[in-house]
């Protein structure tokens, strides 16, 4: 087996220290019983950005025995030169084969990354279908946000984790280290027989999907008497009580989140319509003010960067914010660390909170608005209005801020011409803010519109997505009505939007369009250069399915859906209700601040919402 | 004062960028937590700095960094501690402490030594004795994104003589290449040379290069090491 990268092979590809490994703090352990590869199906640079991993790596490399070890997507350019030399995928610690793996991960962050899963399998030696694979390969895990529609993924995975992994990874790989000591009783199937027993694991061989006549899915159901009827995610009870790496790899290279990311809680109860992460996450848990603190310290200490990012879903929601940030500014000033929030919303900024992060940087603010219309906003549950925005780009331009970026969808449900034009409207009235406020023009009112792509569990998972024809119209609509001085118009490749539907919601039938696509040579989708749209059309035919099925259609109120035996805790009706709701634009408030809108997490999972009000 | 350090890039870490190896350091004294000095203004940067620039790929002994202190520290004491917070790849060989005064590591650099390795068979003593020999040669040097047009350098004065010995299908070259205040040239460019006019094919990708040694030049000529009191740690 060939596994070297040459010097030749790495002076001739962009970036070669993204294949080199050895950056500080990676963990490398020559002697383990165990090895699983966190694989993530995207460059590096992407991939060492992704939170989810960071902590996996290092609760993984903690247990005795045990390693687990990084390996990103090569980029074209290396992977043309590893094909032809024959080069097999390593992991950067130990430079094992994908293939030399116990178990390799691969996490679902976004559906135009499958390809990719396929295409390091191989490059890795390992089967890509999973029931072509030998007794002695690894086996493939997926988790992940996406986790939850992971059908069309079901051909090449030996098994699933649904939801959050600080608990249950360990023990999977605990009960995997019992059942290879123990000779590898029962071969292959043996292993997943025990780890079906852990909650949260899902393994799809155990079960088989049956269709209506009209093509929709009759059930998902287990064939295997040990596979639970539904498997529901895991959750972390309370995030002071798992662990948060505080000396977290820090990369040569440049990556796309080059600072210190501090998770301040999970979740987000705020119930925008459209958001995946907004239900896949729920219930809020927010950690202490005090354990923040105390993180923090010891990554800056570790790392060695100058900024800390506090992420979550919605950060300005935290409890203790502004005490929060207080205490880290004033304790890392002398250092020159500094603080930063990913985004702020519109209802909750203030100035005086930006002007801390910012600290004396006038770059530009972002803004996520969604929707033109205050009646698309509330078909949304978006929960802000025009004066919100007007408040918060006034409070900025007073401030000395003159770059804005906002943030839009078209296509979504029930859309209006007017809805869409309403967007250039807000962009132009922001524009015309600043010179009311400063006296001047000169102000920068960034507009990047993205294509609203239903998800599944939300409220518009029974929605259809946009045409093409649709979302080119639009976005023509809106760029006709954009040609102001001052005002720049960004949009997505819409096409791209299109496949995204298509896997969001599909089932284990776009297994063969996604194989095909692959074999043909798809990878890498997410990245413009790369999408193929022809040959995405070519392989849905060649699979013998109609993308349009699974993505433009409307589907009815009692139609089962693809990922309903996976759950994330929230209840069918809840959403139903939500649906309905929207359609008259009726506003749902969020549960952290008023009564519990019965979405069924709390209950059905046995958890609550955690704040630290009281402790600021 | 000012720290100054001799640290290598090693093998492991060769094809890190000059950004990324700057970068990295930085993290280090940060980590390292050294008193180090900040420039003024509303983006404060780190008052640190490389002697001379290497390119990707190319392994070295001979890297110089200094370090602006805002307050004096003890010059074993700072690399020890330096030292824990580097990564593999990255050794501190060299140690020495200068008044604020003296002139910054970037400009004293005059030259650099390079050793290079590469796969080659056939035998090319007549082309290395005709570079020797020759007085003057321009290699006309692409420019990275067009391909239309060139940079042309003087190849000759930057590096008046190479060294060559052949054993075992490898070609072993041996050079010093000077180092000016307008800039210097890559070792890479020298293979690069050599195979435009002498038609050698030497497979410049396979090149394994090495900067050994980086000095001062005195007005006479005569080579001096970078650090005036050198510290080794065995």
């Amino acid at each position: 087996m060939n596994k070297e990268l040459t010097l030749d092979m790495l002076a001739g590809v962009e970036k070669p220290a993204r294949y080199t490994g050895g950056e500080f703090g990676s963990i490398v352990k020559e002697e383990a019983d165990v090895r699983i590869a966190l694989a993530f199906p995207d460059v590096y640079e992407v991939g060492m950005s992704y939170l989810g991993y960071k902590i996996l790596y290092h609760l993984v490399n903690k247990m005795e025995g045990i390693a687990a070890e990084r390996v990103y997507a090569p980029w074209i350019d290396l992977e043309q030169k590893m094909r032809s030399r024959q080069v097999v995928l390593t992991t950067l610690e130990t430079k094992r084969a994908l293939s030399e793996m116990d178990l390799v991960g691969f996490t679902l962050q976004y559906e135009l990354s499958y390809t990719n899963i396929l295409n390091m399998l191989d490059l890795g030696g390992v089967t890509v279908k999973s029931a072509q694979r030998r007794e002695e390969e690894p086996f493939v895990i997926l988790g992940g946000p996406c986790i939850y529609n992971m059908e069309p993924l079901a051909d090449f995975c030996d098994l699933a984790l649904i939801g959050e992994g600080e608990e249950a990874l360990p023990e999977i790989l605990t009960c995997y280290r019992q059942w290879k000591e123990a000779g590898r009783l029962g071969g292959r199937r043996g292993f997943l027989e025990q780890a079906v027993k852990i909650k949260g694991v899902y393994v799809p061989s155990f079960y088989e999907a049956g269709y209506n006549p009209d093509g929709t899915l009759q059930e998902t159901k287990p064939v295997y008497a040990g596979a639970p009827v539904l498997v529901e995610k895991r959750v972390v009870q309370d995030m002071d009580t798992v662990d948060f790496p505080t000396a977290p790899i820090v990369p040569f290279e440049e990556i796309i989140h080059d600072r210190i990311m501090l998770e301040v809680f999970r979740g987000c109860t705020r119930g925008c319509r459209f958001c995946n992460a907004g239900m896949i996450y729920r219930p809020v848990r927010e950690r202490k003010p005090a354990v923040l603190e105390k993180l923090a310290r010891q990554l800056v200490d570790n790392t060695g960067y100058n900024e800390i990012s506090l992420v979550s879903l919605s950060t300005a929601d935290y409890c203790c914010l502004n005490s929060l940030l207080d205490n880290m500014i004033l304790q890392f000033k002398d250092e020159r660390v500094s603080v930063s929030l990913p985004s702020l919303r519109i209802d909750s900024f203030s100035v005086d909170v930006a002007k801390k992060v910012q600290a004396v940087r006038k770059s530009g603010l972002t803004f996520a608005p969604e929707a033109g219309s205050q009646r698309m906003r509330d078909v949304i549950n978006k929960g802000v209005n025009e004066e919100n925005l007007m408040e918060a780009v006034s409070g900025a331009f007073a401030n000395g801020w003159r770059k804005v970026k906002l943030y839009f969808m078209i296509g979504l449900p029930g859309e209006t011409d007017e809805d869409v034009v309403a967007i250039a409207s807000l962009a132009r009235k922001v524009l015309a803010q600043y010179k009311k406020i400063t006296g001047k023009g000169g102000a920068e009112v960034t507009v990047s519109v993205s294509s609203f792509v239903p998800k599944p569990y939300t409220a518009f998972q029974w929605v259809p997505q946009n045409s093409l024809e649709e979302l080119h119209k639009k976005q023509m609509l809106l760029k006709d009505n954009l040609k102001v001085k001052g005002i720049k118009y960004q949009y997505h490749e819409d096409h791209v939007s299109i496949i995204e539907g298509v896997f969001a919601r599909g089932d284990r039938r776009l297994g063969a369009a996604l194989y095909y696509a692959w074999q043909h040579g798809e990878r890498f989708d997410g990245w413009q250069d790369c999408f193929n749209f022809d040959l995405w059309q070519e392989a849905f035919k060649a699979a013998g399915v109609q993308p349009e099925f699974f993505a433009a259609r409307e589907r009815g109120e009692e139609e089962r859906f693809p990922w309903e035996h996976l759950s994330c805790g929230v209840n069918r009706a809840f959403l139903w209700r939500e649906y309905q709701r929207s359609k008259v634009g009726q506003l749902t408030p969020d549960c952290r601040f008023n009564a519990c809108t019965g979405c069924g997490v709390c209950q059905n999972l046995d958890v609550k919402i955690i704040e630290w009000e009281d402790e600021a | 004062m000012k720290l100054r350090l001799q640290i290598t890039k090693d093998r492991e870490i060769r094809f890190i960028s000059h950004l990324e190896y700057l970068r990295t350091i930085e993290r280090a004294i940060r980590r390292a937590k050294l008193p180090v000095a900040y420039s003024e203004g509303f983006n404060p940067h780190m008052k640190f700095s490389l002697a001379s620039a290497l390119g990707v790929g190319v392994v070295s002994y001979a890297e110089f960094v200094e370090i602006v202190m805002a307050e004096p520290v003890d010059p074993m004491e700072a690399a020890s501690r330096l030292i824990k917070a580097l990564p593999r790849g990255i050794r501190v060989v060299g140690v020495d402490a200068v008044d604020n005064s003296a002139p910054a590591l970037m400009s004293v650099a005059g030259g650099a030594e390079y050793w290079v390795t590469i796969p080659y068979q056939a035998d090319c003593q007549a082309a290395i004795k005709a570079f020797n020999e020759t007085e003057k040669l321009t290699y006309a040097k692409p420019a990275p994104k067009s391909a239309a047009k060139v940079k042309e350098i003087n190849v000759k004065f930057y590096i008046p003589h190479v060294d060559a010995v052949q054993t075992g299908g490898f070609l072993k070259l041996r050079f010093h290449c000077r180092i000016t205040a307008q800039g210097s040239m890559k070792a890479v460019d020298l293979l690069n040379t050599l195979n435009q006019y002498y038609h050698l094919g030497l497979p410049v990708e396979l090149a394994d290069i090495e900067r050994r040694d980086l000095y001062r030049v005195d007005d006479m000529g005569n080579m001096w090491p970078m650090l005036d009191s050198i510290y080794t740690k065995e």
